[in-house]
């Protein structure tokens, strides 16, 4: 087992007091938390620091750990436990709290007297609740508007032999009819096992809308965009749009403009108690390229109409 | 075929994630997360949304060593980063559409 120097991973002298170490702490997890930092794999740093702030944040442990240090702390061998130790921890070793974030030093000489009864995972010879696990599931919009089944596969942590295994599970889960994106879905006892009679742990699945090719959501409506020729909005048509399901016949007024949302009722995304609409968007496309016809008809156009649609600049 | 649920009831959540329950009344108390429905305290059930911000509390508490008022003001904020995040994402698939 390798000693753990906690002064030195926390940047603190050995005479540091508890408010130079919480200080120390919090400029550390700040700098290597991956939540805070956009650095790849400060993780295991961050375990560190953490791991360091669990002993020297005590008193008793710190103590504890000082005499360990003096005994063989400086030692570039590994470090075994000294002959005859035994530290308070150890006394009620049936009231275990080792934790798996932890390095073997600590889950050997404090793991059982951590304080932290928020920390649900613990391993080595004590019993602990599975993990909780999250993965992201991505849902396509036509998979929401009914009760879909998919299969999926993922990781499991097990713990076994005093190491940590990644175990590939496959379930079927039923999505129900009109999840959104961001939604959580619980799925009770798929997480991590636990040990012996505790308690499995969970599995969410974190829902994640796939971007469609034609359609943007907002809320339970649909965005289309539509796009339409400059004769098509202004002497008006009949056309077919696209819709999750199938296509649909919409009727486009003369004088339609750029922006304008015709809506195009239930035809949107589908929540618990009401499906949304959709609102096809008017885009004014103009031919890329014209011929001499063509510009002779604009140029007549351009004569007989008075419009001017920046009027209101002058 | 695997059951889902929506919901998590206040005793499987301080289970599932080692919690008081004392400390989620706190957390609720300071106004991050809601109970979806239960009159007392015992019969609270909160959505998977509410369930994952009292987690994030907890390691905001745990970790950062914050106090509740500012992990209150934090996921404030983390929520409407989030929410503006969706929004700008979603304008900018839009916009792109309409260019």
């Amino acid at each position: 087992m390798k000693f753990k120097d906690y002064y030195k991973i926390l940047q603190v002298s050995e005479t540091a007091d508890l408010k130079q170490i919480k200080k120390a702490y919090r400029k550390l997890a700040l700098k290597f938390h991956p939540d805070t930092t956009s650095e790849a794999d400060t993780e295991d740093k961050f375990k560190e620091v953490a791991e360091a702030y669990e002993v020297l944040k005590d008193t008793t442990k710190r103590a504890e750990y000082d005499e360990l240090r003096r005994y063989g702390g400086s030692s570039s061998e590994g470090f075994d436990v000294p002959p005859g130790w035994q530290s308070s921890a150890r006394h009620n070793k049936s009231e275990g709290d080792g934790h798996a974030d932890f390095s073997d030093f600590f889950n050997s000489f404090f793991a059982d007297r951590a304080q932290n009864n928020q920390r649900p995972q613990h391993h080595g010879s004590d019993l602990f609740k599975g993990q909780d696990l999250e993965m992201e599931l991505p849902v396509f919009l036509e998979e929401t508007l009914s009760s879909k089944t998919k299969a999926i596969d993922y990781h499991v942590p097990v713990y076994a032999n005093n190491q940590i295994k990644q175990v590939q599970k496959s379930l079927k889960v039923k999505i129900p009819l009109g999840v959104s994106d961001g939604e959580r879905i619980r799925l009770k006892g798929q997480g991590a096992p636990g040990s012996e009679n505790k308690l499995n742990g969970d599995l969410y699945l974190l829902i994640r809308l796939v971007p469609h090719t034609l359609f943007d959501v907002q809320g339970i409506n649909l965005i289309l965009c539509l796009p339409l020729t400059p004769w098509e909005a202004a002497l008006g048509t009949k056309l077919e749009i696209p819709t999750l399901n199938g296509k649909v016949k919409l009727s486009i007024p003369a004088n339609s403009q750029s922006g304008q949302k015709l809506r195009v009722k239930g035809k949107g995304l589908k929540n618990k108690t009401s499906q949304g609409d959709l609102l096809a968007v008017i885009k004014i496309d103009i031919p890329p390229s014209t011929n001499i016809e063509t510009k002779r008809l604009w140029s007549e156009l351009a004569e007989a109409e008075q419009y001017n649609p920046r009027a209101e600049w002058s | 075929m695997v059951d889902i649920t929506r919901y998590i009831p206040i005793d499987e959540l301080c289970e599932n994630s080692s919690i008081k329950i004392e400390v989620i009344l706190e957390i609720v108390e300071y106004g991050i997360a809601t109970p979806q429905s239960g009159l007392t305290l015992s019969e609270w059930v909160f959505d998977l949304e509410s369930a994952h911000w009292i987690k994030k509390a907890i390691k905001l508490n745990r970790e950062f060593l914050l106090d509740w008022v500012a992990i209150s003001i934090v996921i404030d904020l983390m929520k409407e980063k989030e929410k503006l995040k969706q929004e700008n994402d979603r304008l900018t698939s839009r916009l792109s559409r309409l260019l």
